[in-house]
């Protein structure tokens, strides 16, 4: 339960709130690097933190990210021409370049210097793994570039994807470190989904479907584990890492890639759920990245051309009741990604906390908040970085591991949650 | 036409939802395992509580020949000192939360765990003081409490507590 303000604090997070700004100290991903394919390619629309932006690769191979829209009459400038290193709108043909910085305004003479006086707000914009970076805070305070391993191994390793989610990042971000609900809703795809199915780590899995857990905090978010007993007394851990405010590495399965999620917000009541998958000790497969673009494993079908689900709320997830009622599906939605969709759109734009009833499994969820609302207050109050910022905190792993029974998994397995460069994730 | 989900999906839908109470207050007792645990829990105590109960097991550490025959009662308190008997206490909770500072002598969780096993309780644990360098102590913590703790949480901060306490509508 979060009292109304709180939940207002956590869910808002466009330009002057507490919560933007917290996302405003961290590189998110913006877009896909194959969304921007060519020099002086078509101008992309993307919404980040309620801010409306256009991103754009000039001549050279530059990105930038810039104010939509025009700043003589407000048009917008995705209409604009991308031509000889700026955009150019067309509607009286001032000309911006991927800094923002005006460069042209036609009707006024050149050495005037007008354009030199009209700059739109832009952030820069960086590639890294396959994914375009923005850094949306105050210059002064921009943190180095991203570590998180999914983007710094070679590209034939690492698959990526981004799905529209119709609802507020917290609702989203919390279904990822909601360990609890696979046992539920998730049952039925750990042995047929080709990116999960055939690790022996499932069998403990479907042996003990009530698994201890057990939260503990860590330098840039926090470690849950899921503990199920093994052979000789040992413990299976599963150990899911989310790092502030927004990332989750999932534990991975035998010798399937890892994968886990950025949720990044749109707006308050829309969000991106970025999907990656990676392997450290060589490339993907053709058949695993075939399934990725399927939609297997946590990512989703699309309807070609967008970002939009097949399977979404406008048709009711195409769900199926038949499959739902013999126990091929749980919920009836079929595959991990929308059966999680499905449920956290449910719940409305920016579901009201005050209502819910958690219990004591929810102590990873109650724990986020907890450490969420902490940094905000830190941030605002004393100006202090939050955990997440410091590329150290990114260089994390999740893991699947068999332990000792007396040992803090934290501990015992502090190599394996941690980035070791050519050495494969632990995993059972 | 929208689909069913997308229209009830919408803010404005939202406001159709019905607002009236959806849960009976539960009731959740939470017992300090050792002195610094007490201490936390102390300035809890203070806080404004729908129906948390909080209770002290701090004497059990200090009792002679615990592990050769130990008693359900005269060990458990109330902050005040006035003796609890366990069963009755566990037989009215929908929750026990237990709490132990790492390295100290936690061994009434055993017979509080063992309690709320045969009355079907949910137990959560909550260890304070898990700093870095003191892993053997917290090892010995663990050991003592993850056999009769369902969730267990090691915060780096004591008031964590709190904010637990809120959401779980304590």
């Amino acid at each position: 339960m979060l009292r109304k303000e709180q939940n207002e604090l956590l869910t808002q997070t466009g330009p002057g709130t507490p919560m933007g700004a917290l996302f405003r100290s961290n590189w998110i991903p913006a877009l896909l690097t194959e969304e921007l394919p060519e020099n002086d390619c078509p101008p992309v629309r993307v919404k980040l933190l309620s801010e409306r932006l256009l991103a754009f690769r000039d001549s050279q191979g530059r990105y930038g990210l810039i104010d939509e829209f025009c700043a003589h009459r407000g048009v917008s400038l995705w209409f604009g021409r991308n031509e000889e290193c700026g955009l150019r709108c067309p509607y009286h043909g001032w000309k911006y370049d991927v800094t923002g910085q005006c460069v042209d305004v036609p009707s006024e003479p050149e050495e005037s210097g007008f354009a030199k006086k009209i700059k739109l707000t832009s952030y820069p914009l960086i590639e890294r793994g396959g994914v375009l970076w923005t850094y949306m805070g105050p210059a002064d305070k921009r943190p180095p570039l991203p570590e998180w391993e999914f983007a710094t191994v070679p590209k034939k390793h690492s698959y990526v994807s981004k799905r529209l989610q119709e609802s507020n990042w917290l609702q989203a971000m919390e279904g990822g470190i909601d360990s609890s609900h696979v046992s539920f809703l998730h049952r039925s795809d750990l042995n047929s989904d080709p990116l999960f199915r055939g690790a022996k780590g499932n069998q403990y899995n479907l042996a003990d479907s009530q698994p201890y857990f057990e939260v503990v905090e860590s330098t840039g978010g926090l470690y849950i584990g899921a503990r199920r007993n093994a052979e000789s007394g040992q413990y299976y851990w599963r150990i899911t890492q989310w790092v502030m405010p927004c990332f989750t590495m999932i534990p991975p399965r035998g010798d399937h890639p890892v994968h886990g999620h950025f949720w990044i917000p749109i707006d308050d009541e829309n969000c991106w759920a970025w999907s990656y998958d990676y392997k450290v000790s060589g490339p993907l497969s053709e058949s695993q990245v075939q399934a990725m673009r399927e939609g297997k494993g946590v990512h989703a079908a699309m309807i070609p051309g967008t970002f939009r689900t097949v399977a979404n709320m406008d048709n009711d997830y195409l769900i199926d009741r038949t499959a739902q009622k013999a126990g091929a599906t749980f919920s009836g939605v079929h595959g991990f990604a929308m059966q999680d969709a499905s449920l956290q759109e449910s719940m409305g734009p920016i579901v009201d906390r005050s209502k819910e009833n958690l219990v004591s499994t929810d102590n990873g969820i109650i724990m986020a908040r907890h450490r969420l609302l902490r940094s905000v207050k830190a941030l605002m109050d004393k100006g202090l970085t939050p955990p997440g910022v410091d590329p150290e905190h990114q260089r994390v792993r999740s893991a699947s591991v068999v332990l000792p029974p007396d040992q803090p998994f934290k501990d015992a397995a502090r190599e394996a949650l941690k980035v070791q460069p050519g050495v494969a994730h632990a995993s059972v | 036409m929208l689909s069913e989900s997308a229209r009830m999906a919408t803010a404005a839908e939202a406001r159709f939802r019905i607002d009236a109470p959806n849960s009976k207050p539960r009731a959740v007792k939470v017992i300090a395992l050792d002195r610094p645990s007490e201490a936390a829990i102390k300035q809890l105590a203070g806080s404004q509580w729908s129906n948390a109960t909080f209770l002290t097991a701090s004497s059990f550490a200090g009792t002679p020949g615990k592990k050769e025959a130990f008693s359900v009662s005269g060990w458990l308190s109330d902050l005040a000192g006035l003796t609890k008997n366990l069963i009755d206490e566990v037989s009215t909770a929908d929750l026990v939360v237990m709490v132990a500072t790492a390295g100290q002598d936690d061994q009434a969780a055993s017979i509080i765990g063992e309690a709320c096993g045969a009355k079907h309780v949910m137990t959560t644990a909550l260890v304070l003081g898990a700093t870095a360098g003191n892993d053997e102590a917290l090892a010995r913590t663990l050991a003592t409490l993850r056999p009769h703790a369902r969730m267990l949480v090691i915060s780096g901060s004591d008031d964590y507590i709190a904010d637990m306490l809120t959401a779980l509508r304590a």
